[in-house]
């Protein structure tokens, strides 16, 4: 009885970064199909309003707010999951910018490099490590957020790309080692788009030819209902003319 | 000049509003606009083997049409649900309407649930830029529900039900398009023995079109996105082409989709096969690599077709074959007349008649 409720449980996803931006197109369209959405986003108040929202296009939101870069939170993270009792996806979109505007590297300062890498790559490596058990009983996905950054060589973008271009050799490698677990990765680059931390990167330059981030959606649709098995360990760009499936 | 931005100012064509066997013609009976470098001459759709050489290609598309269109209710009341493509297993990108000649829009938001056929369905999202597409969950068998319940897609101008093999090409072996790949439609199985008698091969790629709902084309679009598309080009149309290319044969794509696909995978290092879905906007200024000539329908002033055909045949070109055509009565429209574009280089053909 308890089992047959699970398997016939909503699927859930968790995503991080999820109250603005591309986290909060991603969360809205999940909980659109249904999904449970366990949002997760630093600061309370945007995240509520948030969650407000899911709540009304028929998900059923969980928010936890708090740094994906602290233990403790992602130990939040992984006790929401379990008392769903599932978990489908994770999407590893919260992201760190570093200094507004981007400093080069030569200049570049280091504690705020740390903090990057800290968000950007060690954060969905602990956050793999703690869900893992979690998404193998799934069979489940995960999505990491790159960036054209992460191969571009822009200057400015040193500090935020670098970690870009981690988080995908991260990818491609989980994609390998979960493989056994049955657990789907990919790396996306969801191209420019009209978003806070754009804008952060751009203070004052106006920003406004960019694509709101629901240009993404129709990505999103295609890339979930792709067998997870034959994308795991690509890269793929949700902007881009064409998503092929690997041969 | 034609391309996008310039719809506005394209004439209006007359349209075939039946199949042209209800006209008392065969398929390829149809008539076949053949442009060339010194300018249009007419044929029929028959005389295409004289039209082509010994060793040339003609790449098909194998979609099959699907009944796509569901009745639907929900608290609106009664409408039609027109499915386009299927992302996934019981997700589909979908046009809700009010009827055949009613496009809407209606009032359903997201997390709305209302019946398609017999099939639970629930609005997920809007699609960006086109409002009118809704990503839709539909819990059940969405084939078994369209075999049953659905009817081919069909808008204002073409008011009578017609039954689902009017939409079909000699081609169709995979289901998916959401409406006919149109330019396959004239071919007929002694036209193909002709052809293949004549040593002019035929190879085939897919790609399921979605919905293109007519009327709801704005007139100046070079903003609008394209949606989409599922497509594949298999590994042995790729040996095909390099075949025919090896032997000094040329590529005519038949239709606008295989312009696509085709235009989709090819890169730097040649054609290549590949799978997915494409949005590929071809368009004046980007170059056409994949293929030489182009044998389609005569389109409309939806711009992304127009802007297709300019980029193949240049802007003034396909004006003035338009304007001629028009002239001289051809038909527009899916049951309608054909156009085939040769390659600049090509003479005039003898007298086929």
């Amino acid at each position: 009885m308890t089992a047959r409720r699970r398997a016939d449980a909503p699927r859930v996803a968790l995503i991080t970064g999820a109250s603005r931006g591309l986290g909060s197109t991603i969360a809205r369209f999940l909980a659109g199909q249904g999904y449970s959405v366990i949002a997760n986003a630093r600061t309370a108040g945007p995240l509520r309003r948030e969650a407000a929202q899911l709540l009304a296009v028929g998900g059923r939101p969980i928010e936890v707010a708090g740094d994906v870069a602290r233990a403790d939170v992602r130990r939040r993270l992984r006790l929401a999951a379990e008392r769903l009792g599932r978990l489908d996806l994770l999407v590893n979109n919260a992201s760190e910018l570093g200094p507004s505007p981007l400093p080069p590297l030569a200049r570049f300062p280091l504690r705020a490099l740390e903090r990057i890498y800290r968000t950007n790559v060690v954060a969905p490596v602990a956050l793999v490590q703690e869900l893992r058990p979690l998404l193998a009983r799934s069979r489940g996905r995960i999505v990491n957020i790159s960036s054209d950054a992460a191969v571009g060589g822009y200057p400015g973008w040193g500090g935020y790309g670098a970690s870009k271009a981690a988080l995908d050799l991260v990818s491609r490698t989980l994609a390998h080692e979960l493989a056994e677990d049955g657990i789907s990765v990919v790396s996306v680059d969801p191209g420019d788009m009209r978003t806070a931390m754009h804008q952060a990167a751009y203070p004052g330059e106006s920003i406004a030819d960019r694509p709101l981030p629901e240009v993404t959606v129709p990505f999103w649709a295609w890339l979930l209902g792709q067998d997870p098995r034959r994308v795991s360990g690509h890269r793929f760009r949700a902007q881009a003319e064409t998503w092929e499936v690997p041969a | 000049m034609i391309g996008p931005g310039s719809a506005a100012t394209w004439p209006r064509f007359p349209e075939a509003d039946r199949p042209p066997e209800e006209r008392g013609l065969a398929r390829d009976a149809v008539r076949l606009l053949v442009s060339t470098g010194d300018g249009e001459v007419d044929r029929r759709f028959a005389d295409l083997p004289t039209l082509l050489r010994a060793g040339d290609l003609l790449v098909v598309n194998d979609s099959a049409t699907v009944p796509a269109s569901l009745p639907a209710r929900g608290d609106a009341g009664e409408f039609l649900l027109n499915l386009s493509t299927e992302y996934g297993p019981g997700l589909w990108l979908a046009e809700p309407r009010w009827g055949v000649g009613r496009p809407g829009p209606l009032p359903l938001r997201v997390g709305d649930r209302f019946r398609a056929g017999s099939l639970e369905a629930r609005v997920v999202g809007a699609f960006p830029g086109i409002p009118r597409l809704r990503f839709v969950r539909l819990r059940g068998n969405v084939r078994a529900t369209m075999a049953r319940r659905g009817r081919p897609i069909r808008y204002g101008h073409l008011a009578e039900v017609r039954p689902l093999a009017d939409y079909q090409t000699i081609f169709a072996r995979s289901p998916g398009s959401a409406e006919m790949p149109s330019a396959g439609r004239p071919f007929t199985p002694s036209l193909l023995d002709r052809l293949r008698a004549r040593g002019i091969s035929v190879a085939s790629i897919t790609l399921h079109t979605g919905v293109s709902s007519l009327e709801l084309e704005p007139a100046a679009t070079a903003a609008v996105p394209i949606y989409p598309e599922p497509f594949e080009v298999p590994v042995a149309t790729v040996e095909a082409i390099a075949a025919a290319r090896c032997r000094g044969g040329r590529i005519f794509a038949v239709g606008t989709t295989v312009v696509r696909a085709l235009e989709s995978t090819v890169g730097p290092g040649g054609l290549r096969p590949g799978r997915g879905f494409t949005r590929l906007y071809l368009h004046p200024g980007r170059s056409v690599r994949a293929f030489d000539g182009l044998l389609t329908g005569l389109h409309d002033a939806r711009s992304t077709h127009l802007a297709l055909m300019a980029a193949v045949v240049g802007a003034d070109r396909l004006e003035s074959a338009y304007r001629g055509a028009a002239a001289r009565g051809y038909l527009w429209h899916e049951f309608g007349d054909s156009h085939l574009i040769l390659p600049e280089a090509t003479a005039l053909p003898s007298a086929a008649s």
